[in-house]
């Protein structure tokens, strides 16, 4: 009875302990941040040219509704984010089409980023996940539609600080650097992104947060039918 | 018979004068052997690439899907085809998709395959260069300049996206066909993968037939009496893209121009023959007042000009049918293909190019001994029809 007394507070932290995958899903959730409107700026970096968009962006965590504002030559331009559905309004065009699956992973306003890394959940879906001196290290499923042979996720306090893509053979091929998290109504935000392509020296994306007010969005946001006029 | 050994006689008498009249008729008869044989077997480099690696001999798809290959123009039930000619058929898959590898998006055309039945139908699953022909679903073939392209390499997977569905697939191996749209563009994955990519309940878009050269265009004929309706087949020559305008339009041009080519010699030798018929003029003045009718005289100088040129045509189909045969044997035109499947990568061309060799072709050169005996009869001939003996006789 005593020996069990004794090894009762340790099977208590075993049973709360977190798993791998579980530390994963709460850090993504954490890297949605709370519903809010905000100033996005982003700048594509390479070795011939610097681009900055200044981006408008409305968000309750889990869709999103983003604006160019600058430069005027790309202003206009809107995008919808509802879970897998893409929606992309492009004013020369004038219609707002909507993008197949396949292209969330387009590259986003030609910057490093993809569709797929502003909305998407392949971390949890596509990957099993274990973790190793800390580092959460997520290898494919088998068949899992993912180009990469092995992702690292690095945590700081629960939070996601950098995840690191490697291809099949071993070699990082992409870095995302998250800084600057944000407490804001009990959950997190990262106020600069980071993204470099390892295999192109010179080949950056910065994402940063210029503006942000958090509350509620409009429902209308999230409505196809307000991209082209705005919410 | 004494006519024609007048006519040769007067032939050799000019040995230099007809020595350069043949050589004008041996170089028009290369010319018009080799472009023959070059047109043709660029022709039949075509026909053999999209047979047996791009298309199909014959292919039955919905009149839909010929309007707009697209899925949802696909089958849902296979069709039955009989016919006596048919040697193998297999259903085909073909969609647009995203392929994704850590470094490279392309996208491009996936052809879901059933592996057995694609190696009774097409060349392609022997021409793998590394590793294997597919075996079982999960499976990707990539032609090894996408491979490079994408830089993926045997045993790494590959994500094909469509807009249905995503596949992670692992590529077994590389294909170098020699044939652009396989090496450059090639995607084999097995049909079920396939299915599942279109996310539609459809079994194939088409359905490829194999049967033999020469006969693809009657056997789609006759299927097309028999098919259910709705559905169509197509002979290879109706399967190829622009480059059968291409191709036509080479055979447009080229020909005609052989013709003109033709035509220049003929007036080349025709000329000569009439200074030849002026200078003689007095000989065969003398020849008629002897009794030669001049239609005969006419004649003789119609056949001298076909001896001439028929000199020039023995030496040309010599030595034409022997540049077509060393081009039709050797690869000699394989660096200029290489370099036109490096520009035009998804026209259908192949890398190798052999001239066609034909006996035919002798006949087309001929030609242009018909035409310089006709050009004579005409010309020195109706010069001598018109001949006045006594005129020439006195010496006047």
């Amino acid at each position: 009875m005593k020996g069990m007394l004794f090894y009762l507070p340790v099977l208590l932290a075993l049973a709360s302990a977190q798993t791998p995958l579980e530390k994963l899903r709460i850090a993504l959730d954490r890297l949605r941040g709370p519903a809010h409107q905000g100033v996005y700026e982003l700048q594509v970096e390479r070795l011939e040219f610097v681009r900055t968009y200044r981006l408008r962006v409305y968000t309750d965590g889990k869709r999103t509704h983003l604006r160019v504002l600058e430069p005027g030559n790309e202003a206009g331009q809107a995008f919808l984010f509802l879970g897998e559905d893409l929606y992309l309004y492009d004013p020369r065009l004038g219609r707002t089409l909507r993008l197949p699956p396949a292209g969330r992973g387009e590259r986003f306003l030609g910057s490093d980023l993809t569709f797929q890394d502003l909305m998407g959940r392949d971390l949890e879906e596509f990957f099993q996940v274990a973790e190793t001196q800390g580092i959460l290290v997520l290898t494919p499923k088998p068949a899992a539609p993912t180009p990469y042979g092995k992702v690292e996720v690095h945590l700081k306090e629960g939070l996601i600080e950098r995840i690191l893509y490697y291809d099949q053979r071993g070699q990082a091929v992409r870095e995302l650097r998250l800084a600057g998290y944000q407490g804001l109504n009990g959950a997190y935000l990262p106020r600069e992104m980071e993204l470099r392509d390892l295999k192109r020296p010179g080949h950056r994306t910065l994402l940063r947060i210029a503006e942000i007010q958090v509350g509620a969005v409009p429902e209308r946001c999230f409505n196809p039918l307000y991209l082209e006029r705005g919410c | 018979m004494s006519l024609l050994k007048l006519a040769w006689r007067n032939v050799l008498r000019q040995k230099r004068r007809t020595a350069l009249l043949s050589l004008v008729v041996v170089y028009v008869t290369v010319a018009v052997l080799f472009l023959y044989g070059l047109l043709d077997g660029y022709g039949e480099s075509l026909v053999e690439a999209y047979a047996q690696y791009v298309q199909a001999p014959v292919v039955v798809a919905k009149a839909g899907w010929w309007q707009d290959p697209d899925p949802e123009h696909g089958l849902e039930v296979l069709p039955t085809l009989a016919h006596p000619l048919i040697q193998a058929q297999s259903p085909r898959l073909s969609l647009y998709a995203l392929l994704r590898s850590p470094y490279r998006v392309q996208g491009g055309v996936v052809q879901g395959v059933d592996p057995e039945g694609e190696r009774a139908l097409s060349r392609v699953p022997f021409k793998v260069k590394e590793g294997r022909w597919l075996s079982r679903s999960g499976e990707v073939v990539l032609g090894y300049r996408l491979a490079q392209r994408l830089d993926v390499r045997l045993g790494e997977r590959l994500v094909v996206e469509t807009g249905q569905g995503a596949l992670g697939l692992e590529v077994v191996g590389l294909v170098q066909a020699g044939v652009g749209n396989v090496d450059f563009a090639g995607v084999y994955v097995h049909l079920e993968d396939a299915r599942r990519l279109s996310g539609r309940g459809i079994l194939a878009t088409h359905v490829a037939v194999k049967v033999p050269r020469g006969q693809e265009a009657s056997v789609a004929q006759e299927l097309n009496q028999n098919l259910p309706l709705g559905l169509r087949a197509k002979g290879v020559w109706d399967l190829m893209g622009p480059i059968r305008a291409d191709y036509e339009g080479s055979r447009l041009v080229y020909l005609p121009l052989m013709g003109l080519f033709m035509l220049l010699a003929a007036v080349a030798v025709v000329s000569t023959v009439y200074v030849s018929v002026r200078e003689r003029l007095r000989e065969f003045a003398v020849v008629e007042s002897l009794g030669f009718a001049p239609a005969r005289l006419a004649a003789q100088v119609a056949l001298e000009a076909a001896l001439a040129s028929g000199v020039g045509l023995v030496a040309g189909l010599v030595l034409g049918y022997g540049l077509l045969w060393y081009t039709s044997t050797h690869d000699v035109f394989g660096p200029l293909m290489r370099l036109s499947v490096e520009l035009l990568p998804e026209a259908g061309l192949s890398e190798h190019l052999y001239t066609a060799f034909r006996p035919v072709y002798g006949l087309y050169a001929s030609l242009v001994v018909a035409l310089s005996a006709l050009l004579a009869l005409l010309f020195p001939g109706r010069l001598l029809l018109g001949l006045e003996p006594s005129h020439y006789v006195k010496g006047e």
